[in-house]
């Protein structure tokens, strides 16, 4: 049976809670065959939240030089070949992934978003943008899984 | 002829697989070390300042937030320290507690340190990532241990990342016998796990190193101390926390936001090596005997041999864990009513790195009037500087400057250094005309 795990990566600092902002959005929608959280920071804990899951989709905030808002979906090719030692606190989400990747403990199909923001700042609301983004990318997630659920 | 000598000078801009921000500065001129500096430029975090003012319950929640890795260990030794000053006898239930959820974080932090840390360094590894690609049963296995580590976190904590359970007098909630149990039987699986990863660690080949240095760590009569104790010292010395400031200073370094710390005007070593030097005797027969298999020579003068006693430690506390939630009943109340009174709390309980000391002096209703915090890294660093001579002159001076390099963070990162935990700043005092 296809599982389907979506997690939104995020912290409540302004426009670092665009990943949280897209799966509140999704839990809203009342998707009730999906597994939905919202995490901050999870590092190497990522992995075994894996386990099991047959798609995951994981957005996250980025800043990649583009417009505030700008969504970008990233495709396993995209990642970066991995150069740089991991810490303790700065095992981030793609250093977890391409882990997770050596020990075969990637889903299927993975459906890797970033949502572009400003300067992550101490702001309890994020900005129009992202705002705006957040809920664009709950739209298009949720028409993705109304295609490949059977109970939708 | 003379032989030229020759001179280097290895920068380490941003140090590595370690907790928080740090670089190292290395200076040989004519073949002998000239300048070693291990700085840590991490900003100061201010946590004792922003103590001040707090009211007593607030406290466990706010320390927990010093460390994302060791939050337990700030929670156990406030709430410790301030149940000592209140007069309050925790309940057997909550005193057992204590320990398990201590077990979590020693467990999960452990694993972690020696997973994605430590250990690819002795595979000439440069991330755990490519650790991965030549030892993935053993990465695997450590992830699923460091999990269940966050789990049991989680059971009394409600998260393991900053958790939220312990409260001055106890834990604000029991979990369910149901939950518990569950946990057990994983705590249960993972003991042969935990037994294959010592005997894993205790096969890597290590340098060899042989240095005197004081070890020192919590040691209690009944069991291998974690949450309470004396502090005790390879030398004999035994004292109660309340006499810390006796024979320990702090002392601020120019090139460190961490305050300096000696013992008797020396550097001195806490953490998991110390520990186990000091307190292998303590252990449960099976750990001893696994121990013995290993080879390692008690007490061990090689901080290498630190990766195989985060192993140990890990094997321990799965045992701990294990013993205490037998025969697990939900308590009457999770904790007992406090009454503050003013007066100078202190506590002091082992971090997965190492001896952590607090002072909090409190006002009669409860509110911290200041605060004083000496986590484990600024305890080690006046030792790691000490390591860093004695082992760089007996690995060659002649290395190659990469050599040398990898050498200094490999010894360094024996000590498992939280950055963040350790800064500290000067105190300022401003005369104005």
């Amino acid at each position: 049976m296809s599982r389907v795990r979506i997690l939104g990566i995020g912290s409540p600092a302004g426009d670092d809670q665009a990943g949280w902002l897209t799966v509140d959005a999704l839990h809203a929608a009342g998707l009730e065959a999906v597994e939905i959280d919202k995490l901050d920071r999870p590092g190497a804990s990522l992995i075994p939240l894996l386990a099991g899951v047959s798609r995951l989709i994981l957005i996250d905030a980025m800043r990649g030089g583009g417009q505030a808002g700008d969504i970008r979906r990233f495709d396993q090719q995209d990642w970066p070949a991995y150069d740089q030692g991991l810490s303790s606190h700065g095992i981030g989400v793609l250093d977890a992934l391409l882990l997770a990747r050596e020990l075969d403990a990637l889903p299927p199909r993975i459906d890797l978003y970033g949502i572009e923001i400003g300067t992550a700042c101490l702001s309890e609301t994020a900005t129009a943008p992202v705002r705006q983004a957040a809920g664009q990318l709950a739209g298009e997630i949720a028409a993705s899984l109304a295609l490949t659920l059977p109970s939708h | 002829m003379t032989e030229q000598k020759r001179s280097v000078a290895i920068h380490v801009p941003v140090l590595a697989r370690v907790e928080g921000e740090g670089a190292l500065d290395l200076r040989i001129d004519d073949g002998d070390i000239t300048q070693l500096r291990l700085r840590i430029f991490e900003p100061p975090r201010y946590f004792e300042k922003f103590l001040e003012g707090r009211h007593y319950s607030d406290i466990p929640d706010f320390v927990a937030r010093i460390c994302g890795i060791c939050p337990v260990a700030y929670q156990v030794t406030a709430a410790q320290a301030l149940e000592k000053l209140y007069g309050v006898e925790l309940s057997p239930w909550a005193r057992a507690m204590r320990r398990v959820f201590y077990c979590g974080e020693w467990i999960q932090s452990h694993s972690l340190h020696i997973h994605l840390l430590a250990a690819p360094d002795f595979f000439g590894c440069n991330s755990a990532i490519e650790l991965a690609k030549i030892a993935p049963q053993e990465v695997r296995r450590g992830l699923r241990i460091q999990a269940l580590g966050n789990e049991l976190m989680d059971l009394f904590g409600a998260r393991s990342v900053h958790p939220v359970g312990v409260r001055i007098g106890g834990f604000h909630g029991a979990p369910a016998p149901a939950r518990v149990q569950a946990i057990r039987e994983q705590l249960a699986a993972a003991l042969p796990e935990a037994e294959a990863l010592v005997r894993w660690a205790a096969g890597i080949a290590v340098p060899q190193d042989d240095q005197a240095f004081t070890s020192v760590a919590l040691r209690h009569p009944d069991e291998y101390a974690i949450e309470h104790g004396a502090i005790g010292a390879s030398d004999g010395l035994l004292i109660d926390a309340e006499a810390f400031d006796a024979h320990f200073a702090e002392h601020h370094e120019a090139h460190s936001t961490a305050l300096f710390s000696h013992y008797h005007g020396q550097p001195y070593l806490v953490g998991p090596l110390a520990r186990l030097n000091l307190n292998h005797g303590s252990l449960p027969e099976k750990v001893q005997t696994l121990l013995a298999e290993s080879g390692i020579a008690l007490p061990s003068r090689n901080l290498f041999h630190s990766l195989v006693a985060r192993a140990i430690e890990i094997l321990l506390a799965l045992h701990e864990a294990l013993r205490l939630l037998d025969d697990y009943r939900v308590p009457a109340s999770p904790w007992v009513p406090v009454t503050p009174r003013a007066g100078v709390a202190i506590g002091c309980t082992e971090a997965p790195r190492g001896l952590l000391w607090h002072r909090y002096e409190m006002d009669a209703e409860g509110r911290v009037l200041n605060a004083r915090i000496v986590p484990p890294t600024s305890q080690n660093q006046a030792r790691i500087e000490e390591d860093l001579r004695l082992s760089l002159r007996s690995f060659g001076l002649d290395q190659s400057d990469d050599a040398l390099r990898l050498h200094c963070e490999q010894v360094i990162r024996n000590y498992d250094p939280c950055i963040s935990c350790a800064t500290h700043f000067l105190r300022m005092h401003v005369k104005r005309g």
